[in-house]
């Protein structure tokens, strides 16, 4: 039997085929990549920066999408797993840019970020990572804007414990030995040398290391009053602390990167938490704007994730510059992002530090500093960075 | 460094000494009668893990009931691999271990969705610290060394004193010799391989309260068996104790003296020079 098609359905996809992607849908998409670590020991930051950036995107595609020249776009993530590992982090961000076509992404990690440098300029593609690595924030990386507060920043909370612990005078700091790790402690030692701490014993471990035993017992051999754990993931952290304290270790443990205190304190004991002091991951108390925050994500992904608040950064921030730029340019967005005014859920945030960077790349707010009392991360301090 | 604090970097060495040769038993004892390495350790090392976590830290069974569950369960997965990749695939060793080393992936692949994401933890089952020539370890820590004995001294007893350990001594001679005089090389193998798993399961679960728990957690201590089966010698039982015992030393003193970056690029020079002065390792044998 000879089968026909109805003439108004031939006509309908001849109309949609010669208008294009516009008509048809595609083109009202923006893609927006995201390359971080969903599983692993650096899983406590990578699912909520995917999941954080999800959650914000939903909500405006919710109320219509974003408005850009008159259009409507909707967002949508894409988002892979790299594990912690530069290879895959490579992997990701070539499928990212190559086969998935995104022009915005978002990478987490410093290493994994640096090795992607290049391919992020040469592609001009615009990253608004999470990661700390010497060089990143650089007038030769001009479309990649920190969304997250680096050492430089961070370090400023060590003026904070100067002035109300002066009893604390030794430092004791282990990092990964990588990219993230080197800078780190690298910005954080000349910090706090300049404050008048003695730094007794650096030392660097590989991310797979579980058994910290031989290298705190050659730390503690220096008799820090506080260890830093500066860039550490979460996992680590748990395993430095329990082992640090198996072995008499008394004094205070500080982590002004991001760690998820929750997740630490499962590893390492909730006793063995205690006055531990972090940047980035407060539970308690938590402003009405967190508040309602904490209520969508939970609703949306069943278990509250405080990391998720700092993390939500990325899409905040490309948001704001879209609306501003009013164009998908990644350059004209990269100009909206050095003077655009956004609000993140601490309150306004900005890009700058052109002082100390010789770029006004790196994000700049009100950074939250908590201190771990009863097992929960209460808030101590709001601080600005040392540069604006 | 001090005196006192070489012996101290030396109880953490024994310690860890004793970790690495609950893990490098199974591995060795696989070398020994087939001749085969088995890349799936540390995927068993992390199952045996979280059968702890979840039949121990979740069901609230007895840890030790717990620990005899990883063993039983994880050995009856061994004996199902030898039936079901080792056998059909006649014993070739490339082949096997090619088909171990995708077991390996698949385990650790299955492992994020099945286990989650997150790293998970277990925890302590011996409360507290002691003192030991004045540093301070962990109850389950000390732990280990009498634990791993018993395994070691069972093991060793089991070998040598049993008929069906001398079944395994004739095939590790002789395969065909031991057929002829009537062993079932084909039950025997997938004793061995019950058993071999049944050892890493045992040492994840050992191991699972001192740790984290996550999908690649046997990575490492897989890295570190395979030195210790190759400085003690392959296959060889006394091999896998003197060698762990050796390279948890190794790494103490080293990581206490020098750090943790020399004391892993350590680990490799010493057994390079170990292997230039025996090339078949401490206890091995030329064939």
């Amino acid at each position: 039997m000879k089968r026909t098609f109805p003439l108004i359905q031939v006509v309908a996809f001849a109309v949609l085929t010669a208008a294009g992607p516009g008509l048809a849908g595609a083109a009202d998409v923006i893609k927006f990549g995201v390359s971080t670590p969903l599983s692993g020991p650096a899983a406590p930051w990578g699912i909520p920066h995917k999941n954080a950036t999800e959650l914000i995107f939903e909500e405006i595609n919710a109320q219509g999408g974003l408005d850009v020249g008159g259009k409507k776009y909707k967002l949508e993530v894409i988002a892979y797993d790299h594990k912690y590992v530069i290879a895959e982090g490579v992997a990701t961000v070539n499928r990212l840019i190559a086969k998935d076509g995104v022009k915005y992404i978002s990478v987490l990690g410093g290493a994994v970020v640096k090795a992607n440098e290049e391919a992020v300029n040469e592609g001009r593609v615009l990253n608004l990572p999470l990661a700390y690595a010497d060089g990143l924030v650089s007038p030769k990386n001009a479309l990649t804007f920190h969304a997250f507060p680096s050492p430089p920043e961070t370090t400023v909370f060590w003026k904070w414990v100067k002035e109300r612990h002066p009893q604390i005078k030794r430092v004791a700091t282990i990092s990964p030995n990588d990219d993230t790790g080197w800078w780190s402690i690298k910005v954080e030692t000349a910090y706090v040398q300049k404050l008048g701490y003695e730094v007794v014993s650096k030392e660097f471990f590989e991310r797979t290391m579980t058994d910290f035993n031989p290298v705190l017992l050659r730390m503690l051999a220096q008799k820090p009053d506080i260890i830093s754990v500066m860039a550490s993931p979460a996992g680590s952290v748990g395993l430095i602390i329990k082992q640090a304290r198996e072995l008499g270790f008394k004094g205070r443990f500080i982590h002004l990167g991001q760690i998820d205190t929750a997740v630490v304190g499962n590893i390492a004991g909730k006793a063995n938490v205690e006055g531990t002091w972090v940047h980035g991951y407060v539970q308690n108390p938590l402003p009405e704007k967190i508040k309602n925050w904490q209520a969508r994500y939970t609703k949306k992904y069943g278990e509250w994730n405080a990391t998720s608040i700092d993390f939500a950064n990325p899409a905040f921030a490309f948001v704001a510059a879209v609306k501003k730029a009013q164009s998908l340019d990644q350059k004209k967005i990269a100009e909206a992002l050095g003077t655009v005014e956004f609000d993140n859920l601490w309150g306004k945030a900005h890009f700058g530090g052109k002082d100390y960077y010789g770029i006004g790349n790196q994000i700049i707010y009100p950074m939250p500093f908590s201190e771990v009392k009863d097992g929960v991360a209460n808030l101590v301090a709001q601080l600005t960075p040392p540069h604006n | 460094m001090t005196a006192g604090l070489l012996v101290q970097s030396a109880v953490i060495g024994v310690s860890i000494g004793s970790i690495y040769i609950l893990m490098a038993l199974g591995l060795t004892l696989m070398f020994g009668m087939m001749h085969i390495i088995n890349f799936a350790h540390g995927a068993v090392y992390m199952l045996g893990a979280f059968v702890i976590y979840y039949v121990f830290f979740q069901g609230g069974v007895p840890y030790f009931a717990a620990f005899v569950i990883a063993m039983i369960l994880l050995g009856a997965f061994g004996y199902l691999v030898e039936r079901s990749v080792y056998r059909p695939i006649k014993g070739g060793i490339e082949p096997t271990l090619v088909a171990l080393l995708a077991l390996t992936t698949f385990l650790q692949a299955a492992g994020y969705p099945v286990f989650g994401q997150l790293d998970k933890h277990v925890p302590p089952v011996f409360q507290g610290t002691r003192s030991v020539f004045g540093v301070m370890i962990s109850v389950e820590r000390l732990m280990i060394i009498p634990l791993a004995g018993i395994l070691v001294v069972g093991l060793y007893l089991f070998i040598n004193k049993t008929r069906l350990g001398a079944a395994m001594r004739a095939i590790e001679q002789d395969k065909e010799a031991a057929a002829l005089q009537g062993v079932n090389v084909n039950m025997i193998n997938g004793l061995a391989f019950g058993i071999g798993f049944a050892l890493a399961a045992a040492a994840g679960a050992l191991m699972a309260p001192i740790f984290k728990l996550d999908p690649m957690m046997g990575e490492q201590p897989l890295l570190k068996a395979f030195i210790i089966i190759i400085l003690g010698g392959l296959g060889s039982v006394p091999g896998a104790i003197v060698g762990g015992l050796m390279l948890g030393l190794v790494d103490s003193i080293v990581a206490t003296a020098l750090g943790a970056e020399p004391a892993f690029l350590l680990s490799f020079v010493f057994i390079i020079l170990l292997l230039l002065w025996k090339p078949t390792g401490l206890f091995g044998h030329a064939n």
